[in-house]
């Protein structure tokens, strides 16, 4: 479903990056890139450094070393509201919901090119503002059916349990109308038969929108079904790269999830 | 108990202190900003009119609009370092800073008067006072009133308290209408986002810091209208009014009335300015016991009570609504 | 590694054990035993509940259904939802992953917090200590929160042991570590079980414990999945196929299809267990 027929341009590329937390080393020189339009799984056991590396290319933290660029951009160490803005949105593995505020309000507060977010805009672009507002809320309850919390909309979004946060969070991803989005552990404590509709919604948006989406998942069931291409990580770096079927047998693969011991008689 | 001309004042500090909660709110309630140092710029619009006025003659509404900018500049000045900081280390630069302002004030004899207040702006030895545009203007709207209401109202006089309180609650309705304005816009959306959680926010693009920044600015601005209304009602102050105390008033009033709750706030401030001048005539035992003096520190211990009280029974505030408290 | 050899009853044995965090269920009626003598590793993909099981164990955590017998002196002791001290008090130390020693105390200091509930035996059991771990001797003055993540390690199970327990509970002791440290650590948690101590251990690094196991359990989502014999299941592709393979849940409601979409709308708002650790 890619684009890689006319070009090798990778819309994500990571370079060697390293990240260290006093004795820590979470991250050892990560390499990877991601294809354009394609949905990639990122998988590897706990302490790999999976959500460092998305913390980190999101801005969350500044790497050590190595070099990030998106869409060709150079984006290390760049603060995480600039890289959103340039169209890589993330959403987190401890979701993030806007608790005291509504569950429209949390979409509605993903939407670009709103001139009343700007003090200037509500003071002098009334009726811009509000032309933005409505065609907002349309879309927002759009995205809200999507993943059925539409009949919620106007509760607290602290009252939604922990996985409705994760498709809220997935559909405030999806109102940004980002070029990629990360997300983090989209299927945990999602219930199965909506998964499998958050998986739909997710190769609809790269097929009519070109979004490419990077994941971060345990549940290998999901893994399979949806990536085209799983990049498996241990202890901060990359050890496989490949199609979900390969990597899965591949024994270093393997020997990452089950980890290593000497053999010993005893 | 019964003058009406006192309530009539009380209503006039419960006005100016509308004001001033209203500029915390827009940090504390909206943005989440914990600013322990709000008084700081109810001084700084105080002083700096009252300097201009004084020393360069300008007109009171022109050395007004100065101080309000003024104000915000300091609010950008202090914000640009410390707005970066955890909560806890912003509400410990941010009384600093307010302490700061108080110190400035009391030592710069030169520029503000010193410990003895206005009265001493232009040097000691000259009594002077910046009031004399307000005052008039004050008269003017008293002659409109008197007009439009006829001499008295409600049986009492129209005096210049009176007219004082139209004026100021006229401002905190305006100010309010223009904060719910602000509030329910996607401006205000973003504002709460930051509240709620700012590194979602940003994740969604929104710049943090600046939003930030701005709603420090805002409330710095309001924050100096309260110091103007301040200066003029009473045409003289010293370093003594700014104290941080003031700004643990704002607090309670904010608090009282519920956390981003706009239309709480007056009536935060009301209850407020009511309970703290009404203690003044309880005249039961054992509170005849303590002569005047002591009875305003009575006048403190009871508003503390009220605010260990609220926080344990009713921490949403009057009008708050006890879901959020939940979520929190 | 020897089976018991009197049919004594095991050291620690729990039945049908439910338990969870507030609004979420993460076990799901988990049946372990810990022989005397035993290590016994639990291992089991993300989610599993492994780390719960260890905090339902010590008392952080108050189960929901099931039971705890802890027998450290051969009578029956029902230790479900017990307060931590206790459990300490009856011989069981828990050892966690992270903040598990005071930074700011001397080595010392925290070895004699160990202590603190059983003064008797103190100066034999510092003496065994730091035989275990020279180490600890050598530094005894300095502070804690100066020392790397293998001495730290090294301090936390001094400091469980100095309360004379039969049995610890080790969650994730490899984590953060390098790997010749980690040996070094598995070496000594093998002398200290030969001094007697069981162990429940919780790892990331399946194939290590196992590989040092009496016992191991399997657990998958909050349930019992396999058990055996450590070095047995060591070899058994069935744990490997467990950590890479699927479990079809996907592909079940993919077969319901469209047939119940009311109880899908049901479903909808009816959640499994948000997974809490990467």
């Amino acid at each position: 479903m890619s684009d890689a027929s006319h070009s090798d341009a990778r819309i994500l590329e990571v370079r060697d990056v390293k990240k260290r937390f006093g004795g820590l080393q979470a991250l050892s020189g990560a390499t990877l890139d991601v294809v354009p339009g394609s949905i990639t799984a990122l998988i590897g056991p706990n302490g790999a450094g999976k959500t460092t590396l998305f913390h980190v290319i999101t801005g969350f933290y500044k790497p050590d070393e190595g070099e990030i660029a998106f869409l060709g951009d150079s984006i290390a160490g760049n603060p995480p509201h600039r890289i959103a803005r340039k169209g890589l949105v993330r959403t987190f593995q401890l979701t993030k919901a806007l608790t005291r505020m509504s569950v429209l309000e949390n979409v509605m507060l993903a939407a670009p090119a709103q001139p009343g977010e700007q003090l200037a805009g509500v003071l002098f672009r009334p009726l811009a503002t509000r032309k933005r507002e409505q065609e907002v809320e349309e879309r927002a309850m759009e995205l809200l059916r999507l993943v059925r919390l539409d009949r919620l909309a106007d509760e607290y979004a602290g009252t939604l349990s922990g996985g409705q946060r994760k498709l809220l969070e997935f559909a405030r991803a999806l109102m940004v109308e980002p070029r990629m989005i990360m997300l983090d552990e989209p299927m945990a404590g999602v219930n199965p038969s909506l998964g499998l509709q958050l998986l739909d919604h997710m190769r609809l948006a790269q097929e009519e929108r070109g979004v490419t989406f990077l994941l971060i998942e345990h549940d290998m069931e999901v893994v399979m079904t949806v990536s085209e291409r799983v990049i498996v990580m241990n202890e901060g770096h990359v050890i496989a790269d490949g199609p979900p079927e390969i990597v899965r047998n591949d024994q270093r693969v393997i020997d990452a999830y089950l980890g290593t011991h000497r053999e010993e008689a005893v | 108990m019964t003058d009406p001309g006192f309530w009539i004042f009380v209503g006039v500090v419960a006005g100016i202190f509308a004001i001033f909660a209203l500029g915390l709110q827009i940090q504390l309630g909206f943005t989440g900003l914990l600013n322990f140092g709000h008084v700081a710029f109810m001084a700084i619009g105080a002083y700096t009119m009252a300097i201009l006025v004084v020393r360069t003659e300008m007109s009171i509404w022109l050395a007004g609009l100065i101080a309000i900018v003024v104000s915000m500049a300091f609010g950008l000045l202090i914000g640009l370092p410390t707005l970066r900081l955890r909560d806890d280390y912003l509400a410990i630069t941010t009384i600093a800073f307010g302490e700061m302002v108080r110190y400035f004030a009391l030592n710069l004899q030169g520029l503000t008067g010193g410990p003895q207040g206005t009265i001493n702006l232009a040097g000691s030895g000259r009594a002077v006072s910046y009031n004399g545009e307000w005052v008039q203007f004050q008269r003017r709207v008293q002659g409109w009133l008197e007009s439009l209401l006829g001499d008295t109202f409600l049986g009492e006089y129209i005096n210049p308290n009176f007219t004082m309180m139209v004026i100021v609650w006229i401002v905190v309705i305006a100010l309010i209408l223009f904060l719910q304005r602000t509030v329910n816009s996607p401006y205000g959306r973003v504002l709460r986002s930051i509240r709620e959680d700012e590194d979602a926010a940003s994740a969604l693009g929104k710049n943090v810091f600046s939003y930030k920044l701005q709603a420090l600015a805002i409330g710095a601005a309001i924050g100096a209208l309260a110091g103007l209304f301040y200066a003029w009602q009473f045409s003289f102050f010293s370093p003594i009014d700014f104290l941080p105390l003031q700004t643990f008033f704002a607090y309670v009033i904010v608090l009282l009335g519920g956390l981003a709750r706009n239309w709480a706030v007056p009536v935060g401030a009301i209850i407020f300015a009511v309970i703290f001048a009404g203690t003044r005539f309880l005249n039961f035992w054992p509170l005849t016991e303590f002569d005047s003096g002591e009875r305003a520190y009575l006048r403190l211990i009871i508003v503390g009570l009220i605010l260990i009280l609220l926080m344990a029974f009713r921490p949403q505030g009057i009008f708050g609504r006890r879901q959020e408290m939940a979520l929190e | 590694m020897a089976a018991p050899e009197e049919t004594r009853p095991p050291l620690l044995e729990t039945f049908d054990l439910d338990a969870g965090y507030v609004d979420v269920n993460i076990l799901h009626g988990v049946s372990i035993r810990v022989e005397r003598g035993w290590i016994v590793s639990v291992i089991g993909p993300n989610g599993a509940g492994k780390s719960t099981l260890l905090k339902a164990l010590y008392g952080y955590l108050k189960p929901r259904g099931g039971r705890i017998v802890f027998r450290p002196d051969g009578t029956d002791h029902d230790i479900t939802g017990m307060k931590p001290n206790r459990i300490t008090g009856l011989g069981m130390s828990y050892i966690p992953q992270l903040d598990n020693v005071f930074p700011t105390m001397s080595i010392m200091e925290n070895l004699e917090l160990g202590a603190y509930l059983s003064r008797k035996d103190f100066d034999e059991r510092l003496g065994q200590i730091f035989e275990w771990f020279p180490i600890l001797e050598q530094r005894r003055k300095q502070s804690a929160g100066t020392m790397s993540g293998g001495e730290r390690q090294m301090l936390a199970l001094g400091r469980a042991l100095m309360s004379g327990p039969q049995l610890l509970l080790l969650d994730e002791p490899s984590a953060g570590l390098a790997p010749a440290v980690v040996d070094l650590i598995f070496d000594k948690l093998i002398e200290i079980n030969e001094a007697g101590i069981s162990m429940i251990m919780v790892e990331q690094n399946a194939r290590r414990s196992l590989a040092m196991s009496h016992y191991g359990y399997v657990l998958d989502m909050g349930k019992n999945r396999y058990e055996g014999v450590g070095r047995e299941l060591l070899h058994d592709e069935k744990v490997a196929d467990l950590y890479l393979g699927g479990r079809g849940r996907l592909a079940a409601a993919e077969q319901l299809g469209d047939l119940d979409y009311e109880a899908q709308e049901r479903d909808a708002t009816r959640e499994a267990p948000e997974s809490r650790g990467s």
